[in-house]
């Protein structure tokens, strides 16, 4: 049973990324990347991980791929002319080089001998959701509070650093002022 | 549902996302391939935590990192796809972007 609910949402993971990766339109490619992600979600369950499904359904849909979806409506002009096909070239040299790397990693896989199917630890318990909440915030040896503030760090250094680079200049010319690195990837206004 | 077949499964997906980024020629279908990629790593390591692990709870909290690491990089990437859309004649094409090329 398990074997074959893991086959479904394996073939329904890999026929979703696909279609992100090949459809033309990007609106279609983000929306089947949340079909992917949604599948990703329920793999996440049957490996007994439910805080990780829940935080994959919350950041990557919820946030990830909606704010993507924000971005591609505003900049992207959904006509015939915006599309970019992509070119026979570049199929080929992409389809041939992500081949060639997925056949050198099914040969490591092969040859390399997995040790056999038992576990180091049989009886260890899947992560609950007490366990992980209380690991991440302890400063004991095994804790990760230093990664947490750490991430917590570089997420506030990110949203700063997104706020000043998509920023609109008021008077590029006219303060006389020379630009600062940021105004030189935003690039002279347009309007 | 073994630990190679998840591993096979993360590799695939890997490279579905190796293709896109290689193939996509708008910058925000490249991102998309991006999360792709991220996607198998991620299936990689509750794979192992979950059918090797002695400790399966610091495998659970990983992917959490990675997570966030990829909404920063997100925002940041969206930042710069909306300042490079306002110029002018800019169609995020990255056979025309040149700007960045130094």
């Amino acid at each position: 049973m398990e074997n074959t609910i893991f086959y479904w949402l394996a073939g329904a993971l890999i026929l979703m990324s696909l279609l992100t990766v090949s459809v033309q339109n990007l609106l279609h490619a983000a929306i089947s990347l949340i079909g992917s992600f949604f599948a990703t979600a329920a793999l996440y369950l049957l490996l007994q991980m439910e805080f990780v499904a829940l935080a994959q359904i919350m950041i990557y849909i919820g946030g990830i791929v909606v704010f993507m979806v924000i971005t591609i409506l505003l900049t992207a002009q959904l006509g015939a002319k915006n599309l970019f096909p992509k070119t026979w070239p570049q199929r080929l040299w992409g389809g041939s080089v992500c081949l060639s790397l997925l056949a050198v990693m099914w040969l490591t896989l092969q040859s390399n001998d997995l040790p056999p199917a038992t576990p180091i630890a049989p009886t260890a318990e899947p992560a609950s959701l007490t366990a992980v909440g209380f690991r991440l915030l302890s400063a004991d040896g095994t804790g990760f509070l230093v990664p947490f503030e750490i991430i917590s760090l570089l997420l506030l250094t990110a949203l700063i650093g997104a706020v000043v680079v998509a920023r609109r200049d008021p008077k590029p010319a006219a303060a006389g002022v020379p630009p600062v690195p940021a105004d030189q990837v935003s690039g002279k206004e347009s309007s | 549902m073994t630990l190679a077949n998840s591993l096979l499964l993360s590799s695939i997906l890997f490279c579905i996302g190796i293709y896109g980024v290689l193939t996509r020629r708008q910058l925000i279908g490249m991102l998309l391939s991006i999360e792709i990629i991220l996607n198998g790593a991620n299936i990689n390591f509750i794979a192992f935590a979950h059918f090797r692990a002695a400790d399966p709870t610091a495998g659970a909290i990983f992917p959490i990192f990675v997570m966030a690491i990829s909404a920063a990089e997100m925002a940041l990437a969206l930042a710069i796809i909306i300042a490079m859309h306002r110029q002018k004649n800019s169609k995020l094409d990255i056979q025309q972007l040149r700007r960045l090329n130094g």
